[in-house]
């Protein structure tokens, strides 16, 4: 325990407050604030020290806010030990109702108030309650205690959201943004249960300037796309765009071409509505009439997509030019040869450092780079 | 509060009205294309032969961002509409021909001791009228799905159903459900039934529940949020959001329906 700890060991209180003239307010020290190492240790013993500096507690609901506020900084706001040291501090069996007025008006409401603003900071930051938390409660609230209400309703309901994601992530994720990147990147690619995500270095390559990493997703389907892909248009590189996992927020690039108009049209004409009785066709001399549309045509792939086929997602480590340019030579030593026939353009929907001017030059792929500005961007994928 | 006294709880803007002269001829330019809708409403009245037969695994799209003028059916509001927040928010047509609702969600706000939390951005329908601007309710009753063609950034964004009733009581009747979003640049089709959605008033989850009426949907709409941390830009992409009929789903509500004591519950 250190000096700090002690909120009412204060020897000097604020002068502000001693002004002549002005009314003798009450010393009060954070003693949250003034603490010198912030863990979860030093946290408790702060809370155990307040329980047993008096046998009143004075000042508990005001204590319990400062330590509510003050949780952030120690990190301890996920923790349900914390929330439980808190819960002891107030008073057992002392505010529990006595009769039906008492229980109807709230008994004790600053105090109930505040239990109440600790359970739902616990709400806001996720963390589920336990019985343990029930029995608590029910020691200093007794059963008609609001705090009790709040606590029923978060057992009902918090279990049934908590893992209602489809996409179930760690909690909390990760610090290291690979790691983060991996995770958004298998995200993404559950759209395709083929996809493979993998993790490249750009030291792999002679001229790579950037020494980073990078994560791409790619199914085989998207492979063959890209190997059926015409020679003469172009692919584009895009970005960045963002992804959200809990907190963190991951950037990443697609490589993209134009939508193949003629296959997407081709396919609507082959929907024949079978409700339509005004083209039956006659067969001729017990000859079934000839099929209009080949039904055993190419599927659509869920990667040709209205607004264009997706060919590959990736998120690098510096999100510069110089390392997508890296990414797309990378794809094209990895199995994908046909990429480096096809001309590559970067499209950008905001600034990307750009540091492949020296290498542009002298690359094989044939990349050429435009800084082209949102509006362009969108114009040209409305023609 | 004991009782409200107007729909908006004291948030309502109040917006200069135009001259009387502006109104009658206002009133008076919308008055036939009011009278067209009138007679329409008459003549289906009469016909007396509305769609029975739902086909399973067809959607029915409600509101859909390819139809003309879409934008102007939605209102799209922030926490910086009441100087309550910084949060910024746009519903545009995006270059794929979809509605994309983006913007910034901030939590930061002014410290003023009496905003607790703050950081939300949301788009709405425009109350649904029948002619003559007489206020009316959507009728889904036939459905028990909800399905939607989204792109959104990963984050998770909340279902609004409006059910406004007609009393102060009932008029922040929201059901909401979790629209989670993948990310990443493939569209995604969620399919969520009605038996989910969970009743809400003002931002609270009610004690006593059930299943949402169907035939007093008001309005429907879209939030999101900047809880834990999640400040910065969001980006939603909604190509349609339809109806459709499963008979495999048979749930009614998908919560508990507890006998709850007395005393204890909704206070």
């Amino acid at each position: 325990a250190t000096d700090e700890g002690n909120p009412k060991q204060n020897p000097n209180p604020n002068p502000r407050a001693q002004k002549p003239g002005t009314k003798n307010l009450p010393a009060l020290r954070n003693p949250f604030a003034a603490a010198q190492d912030r863990t979860k240790n030093s946290y408790l013993t702060m809370v155990e020290i307040f329980q047993e500096r008096d046998v009143h507690r004075r000042n508990h609901v005001e204590f319990i806010y400062a330590a509510l506020k003050n949780m952030a900084d120690f990190g301890v706001e996920r923790d349900l030990e914390v929330y439980k040291a808190l819960i002891n501090v107030m008073p057992k069996g002392k505010f529990i109702p006595t009769n039906m007025f008492q229980a109807e008006f709230m008994h004790y409401p600053k105090q109930q108030q505040c239990i109440i603003d600790l359970l739902e900071q616990m709400e806001d930051c996720g963390v589920m309650p336990d019985h343990e938390m029930e029995a608590m409660l029910l020691n200093v609230f007794g059963r008609q205690g609001h705090p009790l209400r709040k606590y029923w309703r978060m057992m009902y309901w918090m279990p049934k959201f908590k893992n209602l994601s489809p996409w179930p992530l760690p909690d909390p994720v990760p610090d290291d943004t690979l790691e983060m990147a991996k995770l958004a990147l298998e995200r993404m690619c559950t759209v395709d249960l083929r996809s493979k995500i993998t993790v490249f270095e750009t030291s792999e390559l002679k001229d790579a300037i950037d020494d980073t990493w990078i994560v791409s997703g790619m199914s085989p389907e998207q492979e063959k796309l890209l190997r059926e892909h015409s020679r003469q248009k172009a692919l584009y590189i895009e970005g960045p765009f963002h992804i959200w996992l809990r907190n963190r927020r991951i950037n990443y690039f697609t490589l993209r071409a134009d939508a193949d108009s003629e296959f997407l049209s081709e396919l609507d004409e082959r929907q024949l509505d079978e409700d339509d009785v005004s083209h039956i066709e006659v067969p001729f001399f017990g000859r079934a009439p000839p099929r209009r549309h080949n039904q055993l045509g190419k599927l659509r792939s869920v990667h040709q997509q209205d607004d264009g086929t997706i060919m590959a997602i990736c998120a690098t480590g510096t999100s510069t030019k110089d390392s997508l340019l890296s990414w797309i030579r990378l794809l094209e030593a990895n199995g994908n040869p046909s990429i480096g026939e096809v001309p590559v353009l970067f499209r950008f929907t905001s600034e990307v450092p750009a540091k492949a001017e020296e290498i542009e030059g002298g690359a094989s792929v044939p990349a050429t780079s435009d800084n082209s500005s949102q509006d362009e961007h969108i114009s040209s994928r409305q023609k | 509060t004991f009782w409200e006294r107007e729909k908006k709880s004291g948030y309502k803007t109040k917006l200069p009205e135009p001259s009387k002269k502006q109104m009658i001829m206002d009133g008076l330019r919308d008055l036939k294309e009011e009278m067209k809708l009138w007679r329409q409403e008459v003549k289906e009245q009469f016909e007396s032969d509305p769609i029975l037969v739902f086909r399973p695994g067809e959607t029915d799209v409600v509101f859909d961002f390819k139809a003309p003028d879409v934008l102007d059916k939605w209102t799209v509001t922030t926490d910086a509409d009441h100087g309550e927040g910084k949060s910024t928010a746009t519903l545009e047509l995006s270059a794929a021909g979809a509605g994309l609702f983006h913007g910034q969600v901030n939590s930061d706000h002014t410290k003023d001791g009496i905003i607790k939390r703050t950081g939300y951005a949301n788009i709405r329908t425009k109350r649904v009228r029948k002619s003559f601007k007489r206020e009316t309710t959507y009728d889904w009753t036939q459905y028990n799905m909800l399905v939607m063609k989204v792109r959104g950034d990963g984050r998770s964004y909340l279902i609004n159903l409006h059910t406004e009733g007609y009393f102060d009581l009932m008029w922040n009747d929201i059901y909401h459900y979790v629209l989670y979003t993948r990310g990443g640049p493939h569209w995604q089709i969620a399919k969520i039934p009605f038996s989910k959605f969970f009743l809400s008033s003002k931002g609270r989850v009610q004690d006593r529940q059930g299943a949402i009426p169907l035939n007093r949907v008001t309005h429907f709409g879209f939030s999101v949020a900047a809880k834990k941390g999640m400040d910065g830009p969001f980006g939603l992409e909604i190509d349609y959001v339809g109806l459709e009929y499963d008979p495999s789903h048979r749930e009614e509500f998908a919560y508990e329906m507890y006998q709850t004591p007395k005393y204890i519950v909704a206070t």
